[in-house]
């Protein structure tokens, strides 16, 4: 930057050191002339220097005694001296997420996604990192399973495997009764009886599903294993996730 | 623009329990329950279906890399919000700091060179009076 100025200005060893009496700094020091050549090659400088930022005024009386002097930048009306929160209208996401504490775990966000959502996806493969990294394969359409192709589908009668068995198993649900109740009037096992009004019909239908005691027993281990006096808290959760 | 993710989420609740449903005719099965089977498995494709065609509604939703990672670690996607918040507003402070000290240090500048060389600020001011920043 010294240099482009002793090579713009033309300054002499014998003037002495430039200081600030070049530049008109000084107190009672007059401003030295500014010969001609000088004033071509300040003229020529926004070209040069475009690149540095604004452009330099003209030089010329109006600017004595100051050289090099740039425009302003133009100020810009959105600058960190605003609130953007009130700004973009924020304010409500803003008090809805950082005014009352947000949960910490999945299920929270979906109460109503069945399986063990809480475990981390790297587990049993289920994540969506996976999904980015390793897409999986598009472009063909979906069709209905004809009856040649269903016949794959022929299982075995009998229970699952015991480590396969806790994957339609919801997490505690902490809603309202009234709510609980209309989520079990869905019921979930394919109805093969057409009228569930009839009061006989239901107690029977609960009292011979198997599933409904199965899964009485599983809410009931999963609550003991949630409690805190349950000792094997940490480790005892079955490998069951795969299959989600 | 809501109504296309209403959409998306209904079709993907029905998918959900009615996967779950199948998950629970084959934890248990009886061979009655094979037509059963074979009927939410037809329904889990027209599923896939209705899920595929929502997608092209929806193809200019840009969702942020980081969720993904909150939500493979079994955590709550708002935390993300939260927080993108919270560094956004602390950002903004810190920046307004730094503006309000700048402002502070060139008003004290400009009255302490205008003690040292009044005569030069008064032609400063002259020639930046026009434009010269609040």
């Amino acid at each position: 930057m010294t240099e482009m100025f002793s090579t713009l200005f033309g300054q002499n060893e014998a003037q002495g050191p430039p200081g600030s009496s070049s530049l008109g700094f000084g107190p009672g020091k007059p401003p030295p002339p500014v010969p001609q050549n000088q004033a071509s090659m300040a003229g020529q400088m926004p070209p040069q220097l475009g690149d540095e930022g604004p452009a330099l005024r003209k030089p010329g009386a109006m600017n004595e005694p100051f050289y090099l002097l740039r425009e302003l930048p133009v100020g810009n009306e959105l600058t960190g001296n605003t609130n953007l929160i009130t700004h973009y209208n924020l304010e409500h996401a803003y008090n809805k997420f950082c005014g009352k504490k947000v949960k910490e775990k999945l299920s929270n966000f979906l109460p109503e996604l069945p399986g063990m959502i809480d475990c981390p996806g790297t587990q049993d493969g289920s994540s969506l990192r996976s999904l980015i990294d390793k897409p999986p394969v598009c472009g063909n359409s979906f069709n209905p399973l004809t009856g040649a192709l269903l016949t794959g589908f022929r299982l075995h009668t009998g229970p699952l495997p015991e480590q396969y068995r806790l994957m339609h198993i919801q997490p505690p649900k902490k809603k309202s009764k009234h709510k609980h109740k209309h989520h079990r009037l869905q019921d979930p096992l394919p109805q093969e009886t057409p009228s569930d009004t009839d009061p006989k019909k239901k107690k029977k239908k609960r009292d011979d599903d198997p599933d409904r005691k199965k899964k009485k027993k599983d809410k009931k281990k999963k609550k003991n294993r949630h409690s805190p006096d349950h000792p094997g808290l940490a480790g005892s959760q079955p490998n069951s996730n795969s299959l989600r | 623009m809501a109504e296309k993710f209403d959409n998306l989420e209904e079709h993907l609740e029905k998918f959900i329990e009615n996967i779950r449903q199948l998950g629970i005719i084959v934890s248990d099965f009886q061979p009655s329950s094979q037509t059963g089977l074979n009927q939410k498995l037809n329904f889990m494709i027209s599923g896939l279906q209705d899920i595929e065609k929502c997608r092209q509604q929806l193809h200019e939703i840009n969702v942020p890399l980081e969720v993904f990672e909150y939500i493979d670690q079994g955590r709550n996607p708002q935390l993300y919000t939260k927080e993108c918040l919270e560094r956004a507003l602390a950002r903004n402070e810190q920046v307004k700091g730094k503006i309000d000290t700048m402002t502070k240090f060139k008003s004290l500048l400009i009255s302490e060179l205008g003690k040292v060389f009044p005569e030069e600020m008064v032609k400063y001011k002259a020639i930046h009076g026009e434009d010269a920043p609040s």
